[in-house]
């Protein structure tokens, strides 16, 4: 008797203790999202996200156990701009309104973030998806990681005002070896500086920006619309024009106008990854910057020794 | 000049595919809809996409040997079925069971992509697909195929057009029927597989029918409908070409609306041309009383439409507006229309400045100096702004287009339904005057005659 009552308080402790430490549940939208979390959080959170790797974020059909992610989280993590949409339906039926917009369990990573290619609804929009509010591709700036890492950062220390100081110090480690490689990567682009290139869809600018290159042109100016003859005719002249370097392609579109317009130019075709895990190398936020950064300036430098 | 010939040397191999597209999925059509199963070509071509995605999962490239070995075996899973399938015909159709292999293959090429997300591409493919893009080595490779195929169906051209035809199969055993059709649909699944992989799967669809159903338009003997629609088929290709690249349109459903034109056309001629010179007057006569009416009762409809409803869409007043040149501002006073005309030239002028500062970001991008975050952000603010004072301005235009169409409502809108009630009236009175003219016409003709 006495035995088993002593067991049941030392479990209940246990439990006690157990959830007190419990690691923060959190949900990123994307793999990007999920990994720069995992960085700020280290072993204080376990993070999934809802787009698998690979898979287009924009066309992005959830599933029920999306909802059942989202019930159990602690904190919410998405990119906004209209990129990640389909979560507002997805919150709305889970009804937990801390990770709803204004919620304290709630991040847009956007925040604070300075936009690119600001176009009005409406206007014709030729660079790809429906961007409204500026174009969401921001992740693709290492840079930015040091803002989108502060937001989850001040989000993650609300939740868990007890794990401060851990927060900060991950944050400040991640940061630390995130300039370095930054270092590492503006030296081997900085030779290329102003090199053409023409993508699939518009999903670099602010890549392009931090390296200094130059995307003249898209090849899918519509998402989903076959580019029509005409307007590969004008890119390719274009190309010649402006002397593009490569092609450069997301992963998850198909390859035959891509590699189409890399033969008739002469330039190889790029496969950047867009997001972690979308391709083999890109395992970390780091590893998708080494290998782009990598992949770019291989055939540059092929291209002029 | 130069336009010309730049597009001839965009356009020569894209060319070269439809024909040699068309020379095959044109006969294959005339089969199909025989057979009255012109779904089987996208049950089959999903089956395939279903193999591909199955041996992607696996491990295997797509094109290659063990990539394209999945995708036949699932193309031959389908043939048999199809084939094991004719026999349900007498209590459903056959239809019924292409439909639901459709549907489950497409069903299940989703729940197999979503455990190797990374085959995506693949079924993203097969639905768009992209002609312009073919180079040569593919070309060579589907017409060596196709001549194999073409080769081998016009060597058993007897039980498999039989089989085919409507008396079916009478007087052959049952494992003599099935081994045809295992045949038929398995070189029709190979076909298709080879022809969506390139080509997406509307254009296949239509290359696949609407050739052989303008064909039939105007002959039932094999060899004329088999020279009709190919000749109907290549010259659609060609002005579908044509048309996608002069106005940069994209190719593939560009041309499926051409394919569509030409049985327009097709079925056109077929009512208006090829008949006998009376009958082709009583037609053209009906036809025109037909546009009369219904021009009146667009007419009608539409400025109910604009009594009822001024300031929602007025899709025929806005074409006589662009057409007459007359706008809403007519009906606007003189302030009012200025307003009207500024507000205009003000969206011009704010998206132009949106333009100007994204010219400017980018440039920046690449040379001179770098722009700033703090520079970043103050651009996207005032192109924040410039956007939603377009917005306004927009608003301002909705709003006195709303106050002038209220005022067109009485003006244009009454008495256009006094003029098309009018006419709607006497027309179809006076056409059915006629009409009993000419019966009486025609019964004494009748009556002569006997």
């Amino acid at each position: 008797m006495r035995a088993g009552l002593r067991s049941l308080v030392i479990a209940a402790a246990l439990l006690a203790a157990a959830s007190a430490s419990a690691a923060l549940r959190v949900v990123a939208t994307t793999t990007d999202l999920a990994a720069l979390t995992t960085a700020v959080g280290g072993d204080l959170v376990i993070v999934e996200s809802i787009v698998p790797a690979g898979i287009d974020a924009e066309a992005f059909e959830s599933r029920p156990g999306d909802l059942d992610k989202l019930r159990q989280a602690d904190l919410v993590v998405r990119i906004g701009l209209g990129y990640d949409f389909w979560l507002d339906a997805l919150v709305v039926r889970v009804g937990n309104k801390r990770i709803m917009r204004g919620g304290d369990a709630y991040v847009d990573a956007s925040a604070g973030i300075p936009l690119l290619e600001i176009r009005g609804q409406g206007v014709v929009n030729e660079g790809g998806h429906a961007h409204g509010v500026g174009n969401p591709h921001y992740w693709l700036d290492p840079e930015y990681a040091i803002i989108i890492t502060a937001s989850i950062a001040e989000a993650l220390v609300r939740r868990a005002p007890e794990h401060r100081d851990r927060i900060v110090a991950n944050r400040e480690r991640f940061l630390a070896e995130l300039r370095t490689r930054l270092q590492k990567w503006s030296e081997a682009l900085a030779p290329y500086a102003g090199a053409t290139f023409i993508a699939y869809h518009n999903s670099w600018p602010y890549f392009a920006r931090r390296f200094r290159l130059n995307v003249v042109g898209y090849i899918e100016p519509k998402e989903g619309v076959a580019p029509s003859p005409a307007h590969l005719a004008r890119l390719i002249s274009l190309a010649r024009t402006s002397q593009v370097k490569a092609i450069l392609h997301e992963p998850y579109e198909p390859e035959e106008t891509s590699r189409f317009m890399a033969q008739k130019l002469g330039v190889p075709m790029l496969k950047l990854a867009i997001s972690v895990g979308s391709m083999p190398d890109a395992r970390d936020y780091l590893a998708l910057f080494d290998y782009n950064v990598a992949t770019v300036a291989n055939a540059l430098r092929a291209r002029n020794p | 000049m130069s336009g010309i010939s730049e597009m001839l040397t965009f356009l020569a191999l894209p060319f070269i595919a439809s024909v040699v597209f068309v020379l095959i999925h044109a006969y294959l059509g005339v089969h199909v809809l025989r057979r009255k199963i012109v779904f089987a070509d996208l049950a089959l071509a999903q089956l395939s996409a279903l193999g591909a995605s199955v041996a992607f999962a696996n491990g295997y490239d797509v094109t290659s040997p063990a990539g394209f070995a999945y995708a036949f075996v699932f193309t031959a899973i389908g043939a048999a079925l199809l084939t094991l399938t004719r026999n349900l015909a007498r209590s459903v159709s056959q239809e019924a069971v292409v439909g639901i292999l459709y549907v489950v293959a497409t069903a299940a090429t989703i729940l197999v992509v979503d455990r190797s997300p990374l085959g995506a591409e693949h079924v993203k493919k097969i639905l768009v697909g992209n002609i312009v893009t073919v180079d040569v080595a593919v070309i060579a490779k589907f017409a060596a195929l196709y001549a194999v195929i073409g080769l081998l169906h016009w060597w058993v051209r007897r039980p498999l057009l039989s089989l085919s035809s409507e008396r079916g199969p009478e007087g052959r055993s049952r494992l003599e029927v099935w081994s045809w059709d295992f045949v038929f649909y398995l070189s029709f699944g190979i076909v298709v597989t080879s022809s969506v992989a390139t080509a997406g799967v509307l254009l296949v669809f239509s290359l696949l029918i609407v050739p052989a159903v303008i064909g039939f338009t105007f002959s039932d003997k094999l060899s004329f409908v088999l020279l009709i629609a190919w000749s109907a088929g290549i010259a659609a290709s060609a002005a579908g070409l044509a048309c996608s690249y002069a106005f940069d349109l994209p190719t593939g459903a560009t041309m499926v609306t051409a394919l569509a034109g030409f049985l327009v056309l097709a079925s056109l001629s077929k009512v208006f041309i090829v008949v006998d010179a009376e009958r082709r007057r009583a037609r053209l006569q009906r036809a025109a009383q037909t546009a009369v009416v219904a021009a009146f009762v667009c007419i009608l409809v539409s400025s109910m439409w604009l009594i009822i409803n001024p300031s929602g869409d007025q899709p025929l007043l806005a074409l006589l507006e662009r057409a007459t040149g007359l706008g809403s501002a007519t009906f606007l006073s003189s302030s009012e229309g200025d307003t009207y005309e500024s507000a205009a030239r003000d969206i011009v002028r704010f998206q132009d400045e949106v333009d100007r500062l994204d010219a400017m970001e980018k440039s920046a991008r690449y040379q001179g100096p770098p722009l700033a975050d703090d520079e970043i952000r103050r651009i996207a603010s005032y192109q924040q702004t410039f956007n939603e004072m377009t917005r306004g301005e927009q608003f301002v235009r909705n709003v006195l287009q709303t106050k002038a169409r209220t005022r067109e409502r009485w003006i244009i809108g009454l008495p256009a339904a006094i003029i098309a009630i009018a006419g709607l009236g006497l027309s179809t009175r006076w056409f059915s005057r006629r009409r009993r003219g000419e019966g009486d016409d025609h019964s004494t003709y009748d009556s002569a005659e006997v």
